[in-house]
Formats: C-alpha cells, structure tokens, sequence
C-alpha cells in the first residue's frame, strides 16, 4: 500500500502556480502576435493543413484511362478488410475484356479503420487512400460513401488514374 | 557401297506396274509364305532381326507375337504417314514400287493371321493414294488380294487411308485414332496396339521399308539377309539424305555403313568450298551430331545411341558451315509447335515455350538467360507425354543449345547471326 | 487384394486398383487435374507423377495399375521437380484472372500451386490469347484462356450424358474447348462440368459473380427436387442460400445431379418467401404469426366434428414430420387424409440417369406413414366428399417446390368447396390468395429429418441457416392445430 502524502494547507491555494502558468501562456500569446510564421498550429477551419500525398486518409477508387471504374469486384478488400465496412455488388460487364465490374462499392467510413488493408489486398490499383481527410456529414448515411463519391467526388477532379492500364495489360499479353 | 535390295529396279518404271513387278520377281514369295505355318514366317522375321525403320526401330517378329491368342479379329496397319522431316524414303517406294509393299503386307497379314490391312498414307501424298490405289485393284484383279488368294485359303483385304495431313499421325495411336475417325491424337499405352488398337482391336502397325522387308527376308532367307549390317542392326536401310550434298536422296546401304562414307561417296560430298558442320542422322528430332562426331559414326541404332543421337527414320540432314544453327532451331522447333496435338500438357505449352524463346532470340530480343531456359524447358518435357513428339522436339533443342551454344551466345549479345552476320531483319525483310 | 508401398506406408487395395487411387486411399496428397474417379482416364495433364521401384522413368499414376508388392513414390526430388514443373506448364498460357473468376478459392491451380508449386515464373514470352466470355446457352459461360485442357468436360458429355457437344477443337496450344459453331451446352446435367472443372473455364449463368465461395459455408443434405434422393450440397451464408453442388454417392448419384436440382435453393431465400401468416377477415387480410395462427386453426378444429376435418399432404416433407403429423391426425380423429399426387402421368417416368417423374423427395415416406396408420382413403373420395359439402374444413400440407405442381391453381379450387381451407406453405402463390388460413411452413434446409427416395433408401437432411425463424415445421403446425402446445426446445 502506497500513502498519499497530502499537500499541507497552503500550496492548495495554487495560487503561485496559476501566476506561473498565466505568465507562460501571456508569454507565448504576445509572442505568437508578433511571430505569426512561427506558430506551430493552424486556424482551423479558416487555415487547413495539407497533408503529404501519402498520408492514408479518404478511399478513392481510380479509374482507367477511359474513365470508367478500375474495380474488377475481386472482393480481396472486402475480404481483407478488419472491420467489414466494404460491400461491393459485382455485376457482368458488356466488354468481356472487363468481364466483371462493380455496380455497387460502399465503404462505411464510420466502421472504417483506416488501416489501408484494403490498398494492399487490391491486385489492380483501384482502391486507394488519398490525402483527405475532413469529411463531415449530417447523419449517419452520409458516412457510407457510394461508388459515384468514391470515383467522383468533386475533390478527385476528375478522378485518379490507376497505374495498371488495361491496354498495356492486354498488348503484352498477361 | 549401296547395297540394293528393296531399291534393286527403282529405276525401272515398268516396276511400277503389276506386270513389270511380275517380271521381276514379284509376287513370287506369296506362294513361298503359304507354304509355312504363320508361326514359322515370325520366326524368321526375328531371327533375321529385322527392326522398325519407322523411327524406334522395335524388333519386328517380337511386336508380331505380342498379338493376344484370343481369335479375336486383327488389322494390320502400315504406316505410311511420312511426316519426320527430311524423310522421304517411303514416298520413293510407294512411288516407284507399290507392289512391293502390297506383297509385304500379304505375308505379313498372313504372318500375323490378320485378314484386313489398311495403309495410312499421309495427307500430302495425294498423288500416292491414286498410285497405291491403283496397285490394289491391279493385286485384287490378279487375285493376290481379296477372299482365298492363290487357292491358299488365305483372305486378305487392303485400303488406302488417308488423314489431313498431321504429323502426329505418324504415331501408332495417333494413326489409329485418325483411321478410326477420331481427331489424330496419341492414345494412352497401356494398352499398346497390339493388345488393344483399332477398333478396340489386336493391331499392328508398321513401316512401309519394314513391311517391304518381310518379303526379301523371305526370298533371300535369314543367313543371307544378315549377311548386310551388323550383329545387332541388320540388313539394309533406305536413307533419305537431305541438305547440303552435292547429290541428295535415298540411298540403300547396309546398317552400319559409316555416315561419312554416305556422304562423301554416295551423295558425291559436299558442296565445293563448304565444309561440314553438324549432320542430323535421324530426321529432325534425332539430336543433332556436330562435325567431328557425324565423320566417325556408323548408321545403325547401337553406333548413333552411343554418339547420343538415333537412327530415327534414317533422314539423314546434311548442314554446311553456311548454316545458321540459331535460324534451323527456330524452323525446327517453329513445326514442332505447330505439330503438337494439344493433348498432353508439357508438350502443348512446352513445345510454344520453346519455339516462342527461339523466334525472340532470332528476332535478336533474346536475353543472356534464355539459352538456358531453352535447354531447362527442353529437359523438362523429355520423357512426360502420352507420345514421342515432346521428346523430338525438345531433343534437338537440347542438343543444337549444347554443341553450338556459341552461336546462340552470339546471337543474344549481337543481336545478329554469327554464320551470315545478319539481323533477322535484314534476312527476311 | 494385393499389398502396395505408397510413400513408404503399406496398404492393401483392390485388384485393379489404379495408383492414383492407392494414393487417395493412403491419404498422400497427389497432384492431378485430369484425373476424375467418375470418368475415364485419360492421362494428359502429366502431373500424377510417380517413381516406381525397378522403373526408370516416372509413371503417371493415374494410368498404372497397382500390381502386388509394388513400391511407389512421389516425394522424391525428381517427382517434385517433374511436379513443378508440370504445374508450370500449365500456367505459362493461363491468364492468370484470378480475380476476377468466380473459381478462384476453390480453383485446382491456387490449391495444386500451393501445395506443389510456389516458384519464381520464368515465361518472359507472351501468353496465348483465346477466346473469353463465350456464352453456351443458357446456363454456361466459357473462357477458353482460363481453360488447361484436362478434358473432364468433353469425357463428362462423352460418357455420362453421352450427348457428346463439347470438344477440344484446333491443335498444340492453340487448342480449344468448345461446341460445334458455338451451340448451346443445354443438356440436364450441363451444370455438372462446371464442377468438374479444376479452373474456371466453365462458370456457372446461375452462380456467377454472385458470391465469392470463401464467403459461403455449406452442408451436405438431399436434393428435394424428386424422387432419386440426390446427395448435395448447399452452400449459403448470411445474405441467403446461393448454390448447391452433388456430393459423391456411390450408389444413388455418383458424382453427379441433374440441373434442374440446382434451383432448389432458390425458394428458401427470403424475398421469395411466406413471412407472416394470412388470415382472411372480413375486414380483409390479417398478418398474424405463424404460431397464432395455428392456434386459431385448433379452435376452428374444435368447431368440426371429425369426420368434418380432412387433411391433404404432399410428398415434399420428412418422415418424422409425416410421423407426427398422423399422431396428431390420429389425434383429432377422422381418417379423411389423402395424398395429392402431382403429375401422375409422368410419375414413373426416369431420363436414365438421374432425373424421376415423381418430383417430389419423399413419396415413399408419406405412403409408408399413411399406410402404417392404414389411411386409405381415395382421390376420388376426396372430390366427392367435398362436392357433398361433407368436408368443412380442409387442411393441406402444400408444396414446398411449387414448379411441380402445375395443377395448384384448380386443386385449392376444388379444396376452396370446403367451408374453411388452411393452406401450410412454405411460399405464396397467386392460387393461395382467397384461402382462409395461409401459415408459413420450414423449407427442407430449416429442418433436420429424412427422406425415403423412390427405392426405399432413407437419407438425412440437415438443418442450415434459418431464413424465415418463425415459420413451422409440419409436425409443430400439426401439433398446434391439434390444439396441443409447443414444447420449448422441441425443435426439428
């Protein structure tokens, strides 16, 4: 058994330390007025850090050079993912050199955790995390993101385009 | 020196016709086998130790008595589907002499107690089938062919069969899958043909020169047939001599004769200011023999397995130092793919392998590594398929990367044939 | 029998016993693709691979017989390397789709390259392309990449359906399975080559992209689609039931089961079924459960004298339920119980393989449990009895696979002459609409039991996942309107 010592009478008037610590933050506060550059948060939401392109935050699935989704509906994510929060449809496509494609891809960001599991389960490039990360929502079905957000989303500009391209694919005969 | 035995009045064109044949002694051993027991015909065939001069050179009489007694009906079958490469024996017998393997098969059919014969001409030998044709009629009008001939009791029924031409119908099985009118593909042994083969039936296949054969070991009588060859290869052998000699084309010799005496006397050597580099003894999937090896060798079956080669069909394919090794490997191996059945697996994805590392190589996009996957893959279809036709082709893969592994290198570094200092390119345009 | 040495372990098997299956029997694992035990041999995928003692060159053990005191082997290095490189064969032209094809999980490449393979590729060069996506009917779709040309398919029409539409066209690798100018594969038992086949060359209209397979468990049971008693199995998960595959048997399906087998699951899911029960009201239809309603049916019971009551079965349900259910019959009093017959023209009727006129699981089972109870009571008696308006209230065990009864619409007409219909069903139906009772019944995967099929073999089902929990199973709706209550547990 430990023993607490109580601290006698005086010292829980705090009133030294609060002088200490108000002293600190005047300090810091009239520094930072005249040393604005310095400052090592930001003013969110007026100011937003960017982060570094690798950072692992809001999935993006890619596209082809067409435009079209890059997703062949393997179901390797949804299968590697921790905590179950993907669920594709797949469907058959027209082309048979696509032959099979999502109709329907749902990541449910509220489940989601982020482990980027899904990333490296994918053998096609489609699924990716991008550098997003701020995503608010009113209520709970605005955080199950479907596949137009997923591919679409003003954000992407146009969408990203997967590094495998089908026609290469298809040329050197793999 | 030739030896003309089954050549003898090749020249003669009334030989082609019934009655020349007659004139030259033909027919004549038909009586003389009815006069035997069928029995005593086999015993003849293996004590003269006639071997298959289709390719693997199996002992003749041995395969006739591997036939089940079980009165079951049997068919003989002769090969005549000449696809090796570089052989054309047959085709010169069928040609110049029909009758001739008409009255093999007669007393072998007798021999081997069959009393339906087919010959299975291949496809591109259209001109054969009307010839062979019209031999039948003539043997069945003189009554050597059909119900009772010669008053012997003896029936003996014969056709001309012909595929699409396929290579792979050169095989036993696949010939007989063919005859029966099914896709030409080689068929799992056991059960061998002669068990089991067409139509379920004892079977029994043989060469064209094989079946011929039967008929001058009979006139001539053991003694006088081993007389020619060695101790183990006896006889004499049609050779199709192909490539860069001054005189190509088939030639009658006794087994044994050395290879260099072939070329340099009987095909009057080669082509003035050439030297020699390599010789295929076989037909093309017969591994190939570099110079210094084809000038010591003999043509029979024991000398040529000890060079690591075979007798084959007897193709003998003459190659000068004007010759690509790179270039010859990638035609070789070019048919070998487009001939493969498709059936078993190394050889189908094996034989594209090999043929696809040997165009990139030639095309001048080979790289350092490939000569000795060539070789790797090669090796690692020897001997795994229901059939020969993986191993013919990956035996001369093997033995072209072994003995001229230089100029393989050659080409991977350069880009370029070493022999003719070309690009691919500039070869063929 | 004769002795053998598999891998070093001693076994006796049968004379005539090939190799390959010394080796199943020995529990050693053997690498094959051609090989099927219900088909002929026919030895071309060369990866059965095999070192006979005394024999130079390795053997493929599919087309070797065992012969007394032989020693075989296929863990040396040499069959190992010949394994390997087998395997590599077949995957130099394969495209390698794997994610795409609906095979992939139970694919006999992933499996064999785990097991025996695990290099480094060295083909550099391009693949072969063939042909994708060729459609073969209705059922069928076939991708001639994927394809290794085991040839199981061509065998499986050559031999057991013997209709003889697929085959192995062209030559080398650039051979090709298919029918002659793209004809539909559309026989019986089509479906069955998709099994068979080691890749995911031939994959299934029905199942594709549905499910991915490690998404589904399965269990074995019998197929309820007629009277031969199939052996399958059913795969399924939490979104529903999805596929089913025969399951070996020697004596009843071999390896095989016809395709119209294949759609028995397709009821059981949950939009296709009852959920609620339906009384007819005046004030319209009442949605009840399906327990209540029973109950209500034991009182309208009650109402009736017994000679009033009858009941109609079906032979789609399980002799244990059949057992109970006349219990309860005995129970309540009247010998008015008939046997609804579908189709009896066709019932005798057998395609020579597997497929039976009599489309229902366990004919058998309820004319033994009506026969034990001597119930003997005619068709014909039935109809009349209902036309004199003797018959107040009917109850009938309908069917589970409606398909089969086309006659449904003018049997619950004529039942309709009794003054109250209760209708059991495991789904609806338009002819149910205007009956007075409709309760939601089990399907054949909710519940354990047996069927007797046409030859007096008696077959176990087995309880799966439960699609609709409330529903009943016959003998528990018997037992309600017997007026009987439910014991807690007593589930079957």
């Amino acid at each position: 058994m430990s023993i607490v010592k109580r601290p006698d009478i005086k010292s829980s008037w705090y009133v030294t330390s609060i002088v200490k610590g108000m002293a600190l933050t005047f300090r810091n506060m009239i520094y930072n007025l005249f040393h604005k550059d310095e400052m090592p948060t930001v003013n969110y939401p007026e100011e937003k850090y960017e982060y570094g392109p690798r950072f692992k935050g809001s999935h993006i699935l890619t596209v082809k050079k067409d435009g079209s989704i890059r997703c062949t509906a393997c179901m390797l994510c949804a299968t590697n993912c921790p905590a179950d929060c993907i669920s594709i449809t797949a469907a058959e496509h027209d082309n048979p050199e696509v032959e099979k494609f999502p109709i329907s891809y749902e990541i449910d960001t509220l489940r989601c955790v982020y482990c980027g599991f899904c990333e490296e389960a994918c053998p096609v490039d489609a699924v990716r995390m991008g550098p997003e990360w701020q995503q608010p929502g009113l209520n709970g079905s605005s955080f199950v993101h479907d596949i137009q957000h997923l591919t679409r989303r003003p954000n992407l500009k146009g969408g990203y385009t997967s590094i495998l391209d089908e026609e290469e694919r298809h040329n050197s005969g793999i | 020196m030739e030896a003309k035995i089954i050549s003898e009045h090749y020249t003669k064109d009334e030989f082609i016709g019934i009655d020349g044949y007659k004139k030259h002694g033909g027919y004549e051993q038909i009586a003389n086998a009815f006069k035997m027991q069928p029995k005593e015909i086999i015993e003849m065939v293996k004590a003269a130790g006639l071997r298959g001069r289709g390719g693997a050179g199996f002992p003749t009489g041995m395969k006739w008595s591997f036939l089940p007694d079980n009165g079951e009906e049997r068919y003989l079958l002769c090969n005549a589907d000449e696809g090796e490469p570089g052989t054309f024996k047959d085709r010169k017998m069928m040609e110049r002499a029909p009758h001739q393997l008409i009255e093999g098969m007669i007393i072998s059919g007798y021999a081997v107690n069959s009393h339906k014969g087919y010959i299975y001409v291949r496809g591109e030998y259209r001109h054969i089938i009307e010839l062979l044709e019209k031999a039948i009629k003539e043997a069945y009008d003189a009554g050597y062919l059909g119900k009772n001939i010669q008053g012997s009791g003896f029936d003996f029924d014969l056709d001309v069969y012909s595929g699409a031409g396929a290579y792979i119908c050169g095989e036993e099985t696949g010939m007989i899958s063919s005859l029966e009118g099914y896709k030409g593909q080689p068929k799992l042994k056991p059960p061998f043909p002669a068990v089991q083969g067409y139509l379920k039936k004892p079977t029994i296949v043989n060469n064209v020169e094989t079946l011929a054969s039967v008929k001058y070991i009979l006139r001539d009588g053991v003694e006088a047939y081993r007389k020619y060859g060695t101790e183990k290869s006896t006889g004499t052998k049609l050779f199709s001599v192909s490539g860069d000699v001054q005189r190509p084309g088939t030639y009658e010799v006794p087994l044994g004769y050395p290879l260099k005496q072939l070329i340099e006397e009987e095909c009057g050597g080669l082509k003035p200011g050439r030297k020699l580099k390599a010789v295929i003894p076989g037909g093309s999937s017969a591994p190939i023999l570099n110079a210094e090896e084809a000038y010591k060798v003999n043509m029979d079956y024991e000398s040529l397995q000890s060079v690591g080669s075979m007798l084959g069909s007897g193709a003998v394919i003459v190659i000068d130092d004007t010759r690509c090794m790179v270039d010859l490997l990638d035609v070789t191996l070019h048919f070998y793919h487009h001939e493969s059945c498709g059936q078993c697996t190394p050889c189908r994805e094996g034989t594209g392998w090999i043929n696809k590392i040997a165009n990139k190589i030639v095309k001048g996009e080979g790289r350092v590594q490939d000569i000795d996957l060539l070789e790797t893959v090669a090796k690692n279809m020897m001997g795994k398929t229901i059939c020969a036709l993986s191993d013919a082709a990956a035996m001369p893969t093997i033995s072209f990367v072994q003995k001229f592994r230089d100029e393989f290198e050659f080409y991977v570094r350069e880009g370029r044939s070493k022999v003719k200092g070309q690009t691919y390119a500039q070869v063929h345009g | 029998m004769l002795k053998c040495t598999v891998n070093g372990k001693e076994i006796e098997v049968a004379e005539g016993t090939m190799v390959i299956e010394a080796f199943k029997q020995a529990g050693e694992d053997i690498a094959h693709y051609c090989w099927h035990p219900g088909l002929s041999v026919a030895g071309v995928c060369r990866l059965c691979m095999i070192e006979v003692e005394g024999a130079p060159r390795l053997m493929i053990a599919c087309n070797t017989q065992v012969t007394e005191g032989m020693v075989v082997s296929n863990n040396s290095a040499k069959v190992q390397e010949a394994v390997k490189w087998g395997l590599d064969f077949h995957l130099i032209n394969h495209p390698l789709d794997c994610p795409i094809c609906d095979q992939a999980g139970e694919c006999g490449l992933q499996d064999q390259y785990m097991k025996f393979g695990q290099y480094d590729p060295e083909m550099a060069e391009r693949k072969v392309k063939k042909r994708k996506v060729v459609d073969l009917g209705r059922k069928i779709v076939l991708d001639t990449e994927r394809c290794i040309l085991c040839s199981r398919c061509v065998r499986f029409t050559d031999e057991v359906t013997k209709t003889s539409e697929l085959g192995i066209f062209n030559r080398g690798d650039r051979s090709e399975i298919g029918t002659h100018e793209d004809k539909p594969l559309d026989n019986d038992y089509a479906v069955n080559v998709v099994d068979i086949c080691p890749v995911g060359a031939l994959t299934s209209k029905d199942f594709r992209f549905k499910q991915r397979v490690w998404y589904l468990d399965n269990d074995s049971t019998v197929c309820n689609g007629c009277s031969t008693g199939c052996n399958v199995n059913v795969y399924y998960n939490e979104k529903g039931y999805f596929r089913v595959k025969p399951e070996h048997n020697k004596d009843i399906n071999d390896y095989w089961m016809c395709d119209k087998g294949r759609n028995i699951f397709k009821h059981v899911n949950k939009e296709s079924r009852l959920l609620k029960a339906m009384k007819k009201t005046e004030a319209g239809t009442q949605m009840m459960a399906p327990g209540a309603a029973a109950k209500d049916v034991a009182s309208l019971v009650k109402n009736y004298s017994s000679e009033q009551v009858a009941f109609v079965f079906t032979g789609q349900y399980t002799n244990e339920e059949y057992d109970d259910a006349m219990m309860y019959v005995d129970k309540i009093g009247t010998k008015n119980v008939f046997h609804w017959v579908n189709n009896p023209e066709s019932f005798d009727d057998f395609d020579g393989i597997l497929l039976r006129g009599d489309k229902n699981p366990n004919t058998a089972g309820l004319i033994k449990a009506l026969e034990a109870k001597s119930f003997n009571a005619t068709w014909e008696q039935l109809e009349a009895d209902l036309n004199s308006g003797k018959i107040k209230l009917l109850v009938l065990a309908g069917p589970e696979l409606q398909e089969y009864f086309p006659d449904i619409q003018e049997k619950i007409q004529l039942f309709s002459k009794a003054e109250k219909l209760v209708v059991l069903s495991s789904n609806p139906n338009p002819a149910y609409r205007d009956v007075d009772y409709l309760i939601p019944m089990k399907t054949f995967v909710e519940k354990k039991g047996s069927f007797t099929n046409f030859a007096g073999t008696v077959q176990k089902i087995q309880k799966m996942r439960l699609v609709v929990s409330q529903a009943l199973s016959l003998n528990e709706a018997m037992q309600l309107m017997a007026g009987d209550e439910l014991q807690v547990g007593a589930n079957l």
